[in-house]
């Protein structure tokens, strides 16, 4: 069984390589990849200095487009199971081993990492948790599905979500959307339980500015793939 | 307007809504860029079901008859949605090029690597030689 983790970065160069020990130290099993989105700082330099394995793209792809050639590198090398791990240390690596074994029992499709399960740990702004809970109440109203979590990034898939993310993903704000694209072609997704920490550097991609377009974007987006065939 | 009028815009106006959902549906169109062309449809559905909005803003902006409004603003959304593609096609053109300085960049790499493992491996067979 060959796992990897999918570790996007832009600019990250003050938490990569925390990230990275933790993932050696608390996951040792698992292989991982960082994908460089471009980074104006040096994210890129440092991981070529410190032997760590990247992907380096030349053009600025977004979260969505980076995440994805983790799957296509995955597909490629043909892993068994990849997860999805931030690099600015909100993720803690040590869930991972439980969570693999977890996709495994449970033959899930994917598992998602869940702050809101258990509700310890950082649990998110507000007015951000109220933005999720109304993700979570449109999917269940959709698909009939509970997701607490659906903009968790600690996502871990088989190699069935590897085939097909590496072949279709979508390109900003990925997470709901992707969930409900899996629901709806009857994939199971499962949770479990994770404490997640307050990211140690920089700020959330997404400003308070462009929260209401991000509401808006997705909430179209999660629609559409309702009457996708 | 007459009530003929709005009927006929109103259909014109939610069938261009459904081509441009079936095109997203489809996977032709992103919605991302598909976004700006909903939001004019839409306002300019509540337009044609609520002409008072119309004489409303003609008042406002001393305009005589509402039907130049109509024109006008719609002269700006065009113009707003031309621009709004420019900015994307240089966005776009930019980005062609990095890529292309990219691949040129790593097929000279390519290239050294083989010229050099060529050379290494002549090198071995002189030696059995």
């Amino acid at each position: 069984m060959k796992s990897l983790v999918i570790i996007p970065a832009f600019n990250e160069e003050k938490s990569i390589e925390k990230t990275v020990a933790d993932l050696q130290e608390n996951a040792p099993e698992f292989d991982y990849i960082i994908i460089n989105d471009c980074s104006t700082d040096n994210t890129l330099s440092l991981c070529r200095e410190k032997g760590m394995p990247v992907l380096n793209l030349h053009v600025n792809l977004g979260i969505g487009g980076a995440v994805q050639t983790g799957y296509l590198y995955a597909q490629k090398m043909g892993y068994d199971i990849t997860v999805q791990f931030d690099g600015d240390g909100q993720h803690d690596a040590k869930y991972l081993s439980a969570m693999q074994a977890y996709l495994q029992d449970t033959g899930a499709d994917m598992v998602i990492g869940s702050r809101f399960i258990e509700k310890e740990g950082f649990q998110s702004s507000g007015i951000r948790r109220l933005g999720i809970r109304y993700f979570t109440a449109l999917i269940a109203c959709l698909t009939k599905k509970t997701i607490t979590d659906p903009t968790s990034g600690m996502r871990m898939v088989n190699r069935k979500v590897i085939q097909l993310f590496a072949s279709d993903y979508p390109k900003d704000y990925p997470e709901p959307e992707c969930i409900a694209a899996l629901l709806k072609k009857n994939y199971t997704i499962k949770e479990y339980p994770v404490v997640m920490r307050e990211r140690a550097e920089g700020t959330s991609s997404i400003s308070p500015l462009k929260s209401v377009y991000y509401m808006i974007k997705v909430t179209l987006a999660i629609l559409m793939e309702q009457i996708r065939e | 307007m007459t009530v003929k009028l709005q009927i006929v815009a109103g259909i014109i106006l939610i069938l261009g809504l459904l081509w441009i959902v079936n095109m997203i549906r489809k996977r032709k169109l992103e919605l991302k860029y598909a976004l700006a062309w909903m939001v004019v449809i839409i306002l300019m559905l509540l337009v044609d079901i609520f002409p008072p909005i119309l004489s409303l803003i003609s008042f406002l902006f001393g305009i005589a008859t509402p039907v130049n409004t109509l024109f006008i603003l719609g002269f700006i959304f065009a113009l707003a949605l031309l621009f709004i593609l420019t900015v994307t096609v240089s966005r776009l053109s930019d980005r062609v090029r990095q890529l292309s300085q990219a691949v040129a960049l790593n097929e000279k790499n390519i290239e050294e690597l083989q010229l050099k493992e060529l050379k290494n491996k002549k090198e071995a067979d002189g030696n059995t030689l």
